[in-house]
């Protein structure tokens, strides 16, 4: 099973689980229903699924008044970008709201586009920019052991949350760290696969798959490292990730992310004032002209580069 | 709710509409006399000569009906039951406050006399209504979700995606367009074009209705005829209410000796006094003025003189 139809399999489960829950968005129930993403929700017991209106300020705020009603609101975006169009609910509303102790459930589920040639309408990928302002927990879906994890803790659950879902890995197969990782922090979003202690690999937002090709370019040159997946943007706890540093004294931190300020350079500003003597190395992306025209643009990891670091 | 015209209605109901809008009316005139006193440090949206429609929804309204409001939101909330010592207290931002001191004004809500929401940002709370409506949908509830805004803030593109979804979804709502003309310091003249709301409305499968005259007791029959039509049509209605924010004054200065004209918008208003008839302004853009000119089985300003002293006596 793929990526997106293992998402929709297990969204599709707990929805059934749980009555009272809208479900909304733009072509959710029309044409390829977001790719398969929202093909096939379940209605019924009080749930509905509303194919709407290209309106995504109101259906932001729409998913607050439902969340005011005690109903689990879910609101699908095709685009992450879209979202901009909400920021006024997601900030104000949100901040009005969030004191009233209030019982339903928002998620907001976007997919990440992040492909250069549409050009800079899909040019926003990252989910920590919308979490810092708003206050609110975002979480990636990078590889199934995510997905199980953030749908099971996350999704319908009472409060409100952003999960993003990444285009580039809806038909790839969910072979992607499946079984291998270790929950080491007290959230379960960040799991360690590997145990070497030659190098610390950090993956932040979604450079989970560049990660882990790193992660095997490295081995494969008797590096052993370890990989910590963080698959939320404002983790609680950077403890694990320290200690291993701590051994490592070496960190990798790989950031796709396209924003000026990045959760990757926090994370090694912190680093360097927690763990003595630890080398840091960011390999994110720097803003280009080219990010406001269609062009080829990816991320991507040059593995001897890095290797070279290791060595020196 | 009352569930008939106001031809049927007896006097008592008719001296406790008349007595409620009194209460508003003075509840405001004291909080504007803290206000000018200095007492609060929030900003606050006194809504005199909006009482009128405040009192129509709320007697319009069922025990399910939702009510998202704005940042102007005294009247309704006071409207809805709010007391002068829970108001007072909020603004104080006092734990004893209608929300426990921690709204203030402009987001002041009351979950539990159905306002969920206000919101203190223009166009804002149009989405959360949707929101309100897609669960009273999803309840099967026999409800109607309404939400007020102004002549300034139905230029929000919001309005217009929250009339497409009640219309496109078929939900039960009313949009209550509080048209004072003024946005801030600017007329609908000095900053748009006329917009017909009716046509507006109207293009997208909506239902409009337009008050004028400040008559409580004709918006009271004129607000239960719409909700009836919306929950039977499953339908949005869109009601423009004409009225005027009263407080205005003349500011003198070198280039306007004579005064130039100042809207009331926010803060306290400095031309009008507690020690007056509550009277602002004796003609029809005055809901008081107004109901003072109906047939009244009580003494109106006799009964202000015992309000007053009552409501000043559950603050000190």
């Amino acid at each position: 099973m793929n990526y997106v139809g293992y998402i929709n399999k297990l969204m599709r489960e707990k929805l059934k689980q749980t009555p009272d829950t809208v479900c909304f968005g733009q072509n959710i129930s029309t044409g390829s229903c977001l790719s398969g993403l929202t093909r096939g929700l379940p209605e019924g017991d009080g749930n509905l699924v509303v194919n709407t209106t290209n309106s995504e300020c109101t259906l932001t705020g729409a998913g607050f008044g439902l969340l005011a009603e005690g109903v689990n609101a879910v609101f699908f975006l095709k685009q992450q970008d879209f979202l901009l169009l909400g920021i006024d609910h997601l900030v104000h509303t949100w901040n009005a709201m969030r004191a009233q102790g209030f019982k339903g459930s928002f998620t907001i589920m976007a997919i990440v586009v992040d492909n250069g040639y549409e050009g800079p309408q899909s040019c926003l990928n990252n989910l920590a920019d919308f979490c810092s302002i708003s206050k609110i927990p975002g979480y990636s879906f990078s590889n199934k052991e995510d997905i199980d994890a953030i749908v099971n803790d996350q999704f319908l659950e009472p409060g409100v949350r952003f999960i993003a879902v990444s285009q580039s890995l809806f038909r790839s197969e969910m072979g992607l760290f499946e079984g291998g990782g270790e929950v080491v922090d007290p959230t379960n979003h960040i799991r360690k696969y590997g145990s070497g202690d030659d190098v610390t690999i950090v993956s932040l937002n979604f450079a989970c798959s560049q990660s882990q090709e790193l992660f095997g370019n490295l081995q494969a040159d008797q590096i052993n490292s370890s990989l910590f997946n963080v698959s939320s943007m404002m983790p609680d706890s950077w403890g694990s990730i320290f200690n291993h540093a701590a051994r490592s004294k070496r960190v990798v931190i790989c950031d796709d992310s396209k924003s000026v300020h990045k959760q990757s350079a926090h994370l090694a500003s912190l680093i360097k004032a927690h763990v003595e003597g630890c080398d840091v190395l960011v390999l994110d992306r720097s803003y280009q002209e080219e990010w406001s025209f269609p062009n080829a643009d990816q991320f991507v990891i040059e593995p001897s580069s890095v290797k070279k670091w290791c060595k020196a | 709710m009352a569930d008939q015209s106001m031809e049927n209605k007896d006097s008592n109901y008719k001296t406790d509409i008349a007595c409620e809008l009194l209460r508003m009316r003075l509840t405001q005139a004291i909080i504007n006399e803290h206000y000018k006193n200095k007492a609060f440090k929030v900003p606050i949206h006194l809504a005199f000569g909006h009482e009128a429609i405040a009192i129509a929804v709320s007697e319009m309204m069922s025990d399910d009906d939702r009510l998202i409001v704005s940042h102007r939101n005294i009247h309704y909330n006071m409207a809805r039951g709010a007391q002068l010592r829970q108001l007072m207290d909020e603004y104080l931002l006092k734990p004893e406050g209608l929300a426990g001191g921690k709204q203030g004004s402009m987001n002041l809500s009351n979950p539990e006399r159905g306002i969920p929401y206000a919101s203190s940002i223009l166009g804002n709370n149009f989405g959360v209504a949707v929101g309100a409506a897609l669960a009273i949908k999803a309840k099967k509830q026999e409800a109607v979700a309404c939400v007020v805004t102004g002549d300034g803030a139905m230029e929000e593109g919001s309005f217009y995606e929250a009339l497409l979804m009640f219309s496109g979804q078929r939900m039960p709502s009313v949009i209550i367009i509080e048209n004072n003309e003024w946005s801030l310091a600017s007329t609908i003249e000095e900053r748009r074009a006329e917009i017909d709301v009716k046509s507006l409305a109207q293009g997208t499968g909506a239902g409009y209705v337009r008050l004028t005259g400040n008559n409580v007791f004709d918006y009271i029959d004129k607000m239960q005829a719409v909700r009836s039509e919306a929950l039977k049509d499953k339908k949005c209605i869109v009601v423009e209410v004409i009225l005027k924010s009263l407080g205005d004054w003349r500011l003198k200065t070198d280039d306007f000796p004579d005064g130039k004209f100042i809207n009331y918008h926010a803060g306290p208003a400095p031309t009008i006094e507690l020690e007056d008839w509550p009277v602002i302004h004796d003609n029809e853009w005055d809901p008081l003025a107004v109901l003072s000119k109906l047939p009244q089985s009580i003494d109106l300003k006799q009964k202000a003189v015992e309000m007053k002293a009552a409501l000043l006596g559950a603050i000190t």
